[in-house]
């Protein structure tokens, strides 16, 4: 559901020729196939866009402005869109992938981003559900390990990082023993 | 006594005071934040809401208490501590008025 709700509101963006990409929790859910749930609809917008552009995507879908929000009244989830750059880290050199659905295309973090994305919270604030899902998004898709790696150093964090891989190694023997 | 700044490049004396503050404590509230700026409390709060928009802050609940830190995932995170510490450079009172806070763990019970 919240994977359908987001789609539907990237292409609609892409419709009126708003390139935003969807990051955050939404973007998690997508690569975890629903195992993490949140409740918002982060997208980042990268490119030259209105605010009357976004208000008439989202009112195509039943969504209105409600302070710094998009709420829908037969939706639970509620858009956002927190302020660029779209950066993890210090990296803001982001190369958006495109995903194509029943409601149309649109832009969204790769799963490899997302997986950074969530480990810069367990990397800033040991917020160990971020850790949770960040080995979610490593375990249920293609992940390039040695890039995560290179920016964990980077970003001043080998020992999380260390951490990340023991958990992620934990959890595939696990999952070849059941 | 409202404390001045020497320049306010962040938009307004509440949002700068704001960001150096959290420079230079880490962390601290809204509560703490208005009574070092003496600003009133919905002013604080009110800059501190934008400067969370603007992705420069975070703030997390702790208990009723919402905390708040410059944003470590903001991509200029680095850059903009090193430009904050700059700005505080020259604040010597307000400097003063952080120094006075009495910020390290104390055993409770223990008395003053």
């Amino acid at each position: 559901m919240l994977g359908a709700v987001a789609l539907a509101v990237g292409a609609a963006l892409h419709r009126v020729g708003v390139a935003a990409v969807l990051t955050g929790g939404a973007c998690a859910s997508f690569y975890t196939r629903g195992a993490y749930q949140s409740l918002d609809i982060d997208f980042v917008v990268v490119g030259p866009a209105t605010q009357a552009a976004v208000d008439e995507a989202l009112a195509s879908l039943g969504f209105s402005r409600k302070g710094d929000r998009y709420v829908h009244p037969r939706v639970r989830y509620f858009v956002e869109f927190p302020r660029g750059p779209l950066a993890i880290g210090d990296d803001y050199q982001i190369r958006p992938v495109i995903r194509d659905g029943r409601a149309g295309r649109m832009l969204m973090l790769s799963a490899s981003d997302a997986c950074r994305d969530r480990l810069t919270a367990f990397y800033h604030w040991s917020d160990r559900q971020s850790l949770e899902i960040a080995v979610a998004i490593a375990l249920n898709q293609r992940i390039n390990l040695s890039a995560i790696r290179l920016w964990s150093n980077q970003e001043g964090f080998p020992h999380r990082f260390e951490e990340f891989t023991a958990e992620l190694r934990r959890r595939r023997a696990r999952r070849r023993r059941s | 006594m409202a404390v001045t700044f020497t320049s306010s490049p962040f938009g307004s004396r509440g949002r700068t005071g704001a960001l150096i503050a959290l420079r230079l404590l880490g962390e601290s509230y809204p509560r703490e934040l208005s009574r070092l700026l003496d600003m009133r409390l919905s002013a604080t709060q009110k800059a501190l809401h934008s400067l969370e928009l603007d992705g420069l802050v975070v703030g997390r609940l702790m208990g009723r208490t919402r905390l708040y830190q410059l944003n470590p995932r903001y991509f200029a995170a680095g850059a903009l501590a090193a430009y904050l510490g700059r700005l505080a450079e020259p604040e010597e009172p307000f400097k003063a008025r952080i120094s006075a806070l009495r910020r390290r763990p104390r055993r409770a019970g223990k008395p003053l």
